[in-house]
């Protein structure tokens, strides 16, 4: 975050916690305060940046918590000084004597609080991290998972797909034929649509640039409910086939590069190289798939391909009070009808072929990938906020127990339960309250940061921050944590047990029975809740290292990738020649060791082809299932640059990508898979090329998809050779001697020289492109790792404080040991025992609760069961040596025992 | 309802030192902070919520007030600036007294040189 930023987060942060002072005090003075509070944090940023402005923020937000209770008992006191005279008695809810008692027995409490800083700042940081990340976390799960989609109606908005699992297709998604069917036949739904996402050059500005468009037909408007804010929709024409390009721009883009104009309807913008006329912008906050969409254009749709290339994503809307079962259930008829509409499509190839559909709600398919791994990060924090709960309930038992005989001369006074229940209960509410103030600023903090380190693989990101439902859940936990922590002195508590306190007079050296099971089961619940989290977050560990240690098949260091877009590649033979002398220009560039490009880098395949393929030395009977295979085009010293080794023929040469006699490389799994005596000299043909290809080598496997997933059949085809894959925008991959990250600026000048025209896109080192192929698994990882080291520490704390706090109960009766001739190690080894049995019985129960908790994780693992044996017997190690640690500090004191001082303690 | 001086004293830190900075001319919220820091040398900083608090506080028992009609309309009416009432320099005037003859009397008592 820059120091600009922060000053801005820092200043809003400071402006929302003035509020919560008297209203009569933010109205006389706010502005006041926020402006030298502002200049304290500008000058701080100056002279030390980002940390001088938390060095500035911290000791003002805590002036301000301190203020809050001061200031609105001032308040109140004017209140009442005001209202002497006047009415304010008995007309509210409450009886004026009632709001008195309770407003003195809360300014009580907070006195006393604020005598002990130590303890009430301990509790207060202990309930505000564990709130704070229920309310962070709380706030993705709300704006990701529950929230609608920011559509109107848009629990009716649902995605079609197809499957082919016996032709190696598990998924497919609409042809324009299908799309024609079910709106033609469907009655379940309202309307369905036929969009796509896809890049496009927008030049003409001042810089060209690539951008997202969405293509799509009249009846998206229907679907997504939503109508332009100015001008009008795609119609009839603007969908036939040679209609004059037209778009609609996003809200966000008419802003951004026009300004909000709206005179930019009927002007011009060049797309692709074609002129295309701006016919309407669509409302604010309307983001399919997401922000980053510039424009809407009209799709053609070729109904006349017959069943067609599955390119379409096929949104629908079902109609008024249809469920989406009954949808599904039509469209599943409805495939019956293919091979009626299709006549060349015999029932018989379908059911090879599994094929099937599929209606998903839109907003489902959208979150699906991280909804687990929320819902598990959510149950985490939830454990978190139990055992920083549990801690403070431990500090709060030992203050309970040190004012045992306060509580019982009270009693004895005739001091109601109910009042003494509140003394108790306004002590533990303030804390719940503190805490949850401070939970809301960390969450805030935390989902700012969390938004801004802009986290890929997480949905929706736009949508999230902390809003009016969060700020409620986090308040409720916080009321509710100070509630359970104030009945817990109380619980069981008989009034005739406090006169026996009193006759005690304190003096017996140890606590009831009862004070330590129940301090006892906190401990062991507290461990238990670590082994959870401990041996979730170490499978999610395993995980990544499995992951990172996946070969990606290539050699990622050094290597610079940036995408060159040519756009449309209608020209083959130009398209060919422009990419060839870019090749050149880089080639040339002082610094760079060798340069080629692919269209579908991998690891990060924006647009890759795939299709079934024919080998020529063996035909396959008509009613075989074809087999099938991706393909990508290539240049020459790809392979080269990012290290995939020839395992067999020859590397490509200048000559293949200029139009040699056509050639194609595949991958060593295809030779494995189809050719096993050879496959140099053999021939294949993907589906719609018609020219058949010899085999020129055999390249080593990569993770083409990414590193989670399946390798696939690959085949590698020059430029010139193959028609079909798309080659509007080539990846162009770097190596450089020294730092290639540090040659952006020559290449950008570099193509430039070819043609200025040509945007540059994503550049990224190979390093990044590897790294962010784990980077869902990270989120999860990162932030499981960080509840179980603060699970750890918060336990360990606890233990200690639980140890401590025995020891000092018990001194003197250490000391009468000792001094009847214990040694001190003895007297160590009793302290310690006592500790790690109730340790043991904690990592038991966890191992247990364990067990059954991380099958929940199971479909987040990769190759690690969810019964991972080294995971299972590592954590109870660690946390057993932790808890030792914790136990035995405080023994090696309670073996320093002095006899004479502890008798005299007594005395 | 107008407290008597001796209603006042002994004042609280932050009171005496707010009244000490003003002793020396009106000043803003800023530069009473700026006064006082220097004074003590750092040691008491008044961030913001106490500053306003405090002066809040005084303002109402009539120790200081706030300069009306000289705002500077640039300054967006942020810098009021406060002065010492007549009774501030009184309560003010009776601490000092109060704290002299402290230190006389530990003096006397020969606890301190």
């Amino acid at each position: 975050m820059s120091g600009r930023r922060a000053v801005t987060v820092a200043e809003r942060a400071y402006a929302w916690l003035l509020r919560g002072l008297p209203t009569s005090l933010v109205s006389q003075h706010g502005r006041e305060a926020r402006a030298d509070f502002s200049r304290v944090v500008r000058a701080a940023n100056e002279s030390a940046g980002g940390t001088g402005v938390i060095r500035a923020l911290v000791p003002a937000v805590l002036d301000v918590v301190r203020r809050i209770p001061v200031e609105h008992w001032h308040a109140h006191k004017e209140r009442r000084a005001a209202g002497t005279n006047g009415s304010s008695g008995r007309n509210g809810l409450w009886r004026g004597e009632e709001v008195k008692d309770i407003v003195s027995e809360l300014w009580r409490a907070a006195r006393s609080l604020s005598r002990r800083p130590g303890y009430a700042g301990a509790a207060i940081l202990t309930l505000g991290l564990g709130i704070g990340a229920n309310v962070a976390i709380f706030t993705i799960v709300n704006s990701v998972l529950l929230r609608p989609l920011a559509y109107p109606d848009s629990d009716r908005m649902v995605q079609i797909r197809h499957h082919a699992p016996g032709l190696g297709l598990p998924e497919l998604n609409n042809s324009p034929g299908l799309i024609q069917l079910y709106r033609d036949e469907a009655r379940s739904l309202q309307s369905v649509t036929a969009t796509n996402v896809h890049d496009a050059n927008l030049t003409g500005g001042d810089r060209p640039a690539r951008v997202r468009i969405v293509s799509a037909d009249v009846e998206f408007f229907d679907v997504f409910a939503t109508r332009p804010l100015i001008g009008r929709m795609f119609n009839a024409d603007d969908v036939a086939r040679d209609a004059s390009p037209v778009a609609i721009l996003m809200h966000d883009a008419w802003r951004s590069r026009f300004g909000g104009d709206p005179a930019v309807l009927g002007s011009r913008i060049e797309l692709d190289g074609e002129s295309t006329e701006v016919i309407g912008v669509m409302p604010e906050g309307f983001a399919y798939p997401d922000p980053s969409t510039v424009a809407l254009v009209p799709a053609w749709l070729n109904v006349d391909e017959g069943f067609g290339a599955f390119g379409i994503r096929g949104l629908a809307r079902l109609a008024e009070g249809s469920a989406l079962e009954s949808a599904t259930a039509e469209l599943e008829v409805l495939q019956g009808r293919i091979p009626d509409v299709w006549p060349d499509l015999q029932q018989t190839f379908l059911d090879q072929a599994g094929w099937a559909v599929s209606v998903n709600r839109l907003r489902d398919l959208t979150v699906k990938d991280i909804e687990r791994a929320l819902w598990v990060l959510f149950g985490t924090v939830g454990l978190v906020l139990l055992i920083a709960g549990a801690n403070v309930a431990n500090l709060f038992l030992v203050r309970a127990e040190s004012r045992q005989r306060e509580v019982a001369i009270r009693s004895a006074l005739g001091a109601s339960r109910r009042r003494l229940a509140s003394t108790f209960m306004s002590e533990s509410v303030l804390l719940g309250l503190g805490g949850g103030v401070v939970g809301s600023v960390l969450a805030w903090g935390g989902v700012r940061l969390m938004v801004a380190s802009d986290l890929r693989g997480l949905p929706r990101l736009h949508e999230i921050g902390v809003d009016a439902a969060a700020l409620a859940f986090g308040a409720a936990l916080s009321v509710l944590a100070g509630l359970a922590l104030g009945l817990m002195p109380m619980f069981g508590r008989q009034r005739d047990e406090m006169a026996m306190t009193l006759r005690e007079g304190g003096r017996t050296a140890t606590a009831g029975k009862g004070r330590y099971r129940a301090r006892n089961l906190l401990i062991a619940g507290q461990v238990a809740m670590a082994v959870v989290l401990l041996a979730s977050s170490g499978l999610m560990l395993r995980s990544v290292l499995r992951l990172s240690a996946v070969d990606p098949g290539l050699d990622p260091s050094g290597v610079l990738t940036v995408g060159v877009a040519w756009g449309n590649d209608r020209d083959r033979e130009a398209t060919t020649q422009f990419y060839d002398r870019v090749l050149e220009e880089l080639a040339a560039i002082p610094g760079v060791e060798s340069v080629g490009a692919i269209n579908a880098l991998p690891l990060d395949p924006i647009s890759l082809n795939g299709g079934s393929f024919d080998i020529e030395s063996a035909p396959r009977p008509d009613d075989a299932i074809p087999p099938t295979a991706m393909y990508s085009a290539v240049t020459p010293g790809f392979f080269e640059t990012v290290s995939m080794d020839i395992i067999d023929g020859r590397y490509p040469e200048r000559g293949d990508h200029l139009g040699g006699p056509p050639v194609v490389w595949i991958s060593e799994q295809f030779a494995r898979d189809h050719f096993v005596n050879g496959a140099i000299g053999e021939r294949i043909r993907f589906g719609s090329d018609t020219i058949w290809a010899d085999i020129a080598g055999v390249v080593s496997d990569v993770r083409t998809f990414g590193l989670r997933e399946e390798m696939r059949l690959m085949a590698y085809y020059p430029l010139a050779t193959t028609a079909s894959a798309d080659r509007s925008l080539m990846r162009f991959a770097v190596r450089a001697r020294g730092d290639a990250a540090a040659l952006l600026p020559s290449i950008r000048d570099a193509v430039a020289r070819v043609d200025p025209n040509v945007p540059l896109t994503s550049a990224r080192t190979m390093d990044d492109v590897v790294a962010s192929s784990m980077a869902e698994m990270s989120f999860t990882v990162v932030l499981l790792a960080i509840a179980a080291a603060v699970a750890l520490l918060l336990g360990a704390i606890g233990l200690y404080g639980v140890v401590s706090w025995v020891v000092a109960q018990r001194t003197h009766e250490m000391g009468v040991r000792i001094a009847l001739g214990a040694r001190p190690a003895d007297v160590r080894t009793m302290v310690v025992r006592q500790g790690m049995i109730v340790t043991i019985a904690g990592i038991i129960a966890g191992l247990v609760v364990a067990l059954g908790a991380t099958r929940l994780l199971a479909s987040l693992l990769y190759e690690v069961s969810a019964y991972d044996p080294l995971t299972f017997i590592i954590v109870p190690i660690v946390l057993f040596a932790v808890s030792l640690l914790a136990a035995w500090l405080p023994a090696r004191r309670a073996a320093a025992v002095d006899p004479l001082t502890a008798m005299r303690v007594e005395g | 309802m107008r407290k008597k001086v001796k209603d006042l004293v002994p004042l609280k830190a932050q009171w005496f030192h707010v009244l000490l900075a003003l002793g020396a001319g009106e000043a803003h919220g800023f530069g009473i902070r700026e006064r006082v820091e220097e004074r003590t040398g750092g040691a008491m900083k008044l961030w913001p919520a106490t500053l306003y608090g405090t002066i809040r506080q005084l303002t109402e028992r009539s120790l200081i007030e706030a300069l009306e009609g000289d705002d500077d309309p640039d300054d967006d009416g942020r810098r009021r600036y406060y002065r010492l009432t007549a009774f501030g320099r009184q309560v003010l005037q009776a601490e000092a007294d109060r704290l002299e003859s402290l230190v006389r009397d530990a003096r006397a008592a020969r606890a301190v040189t």
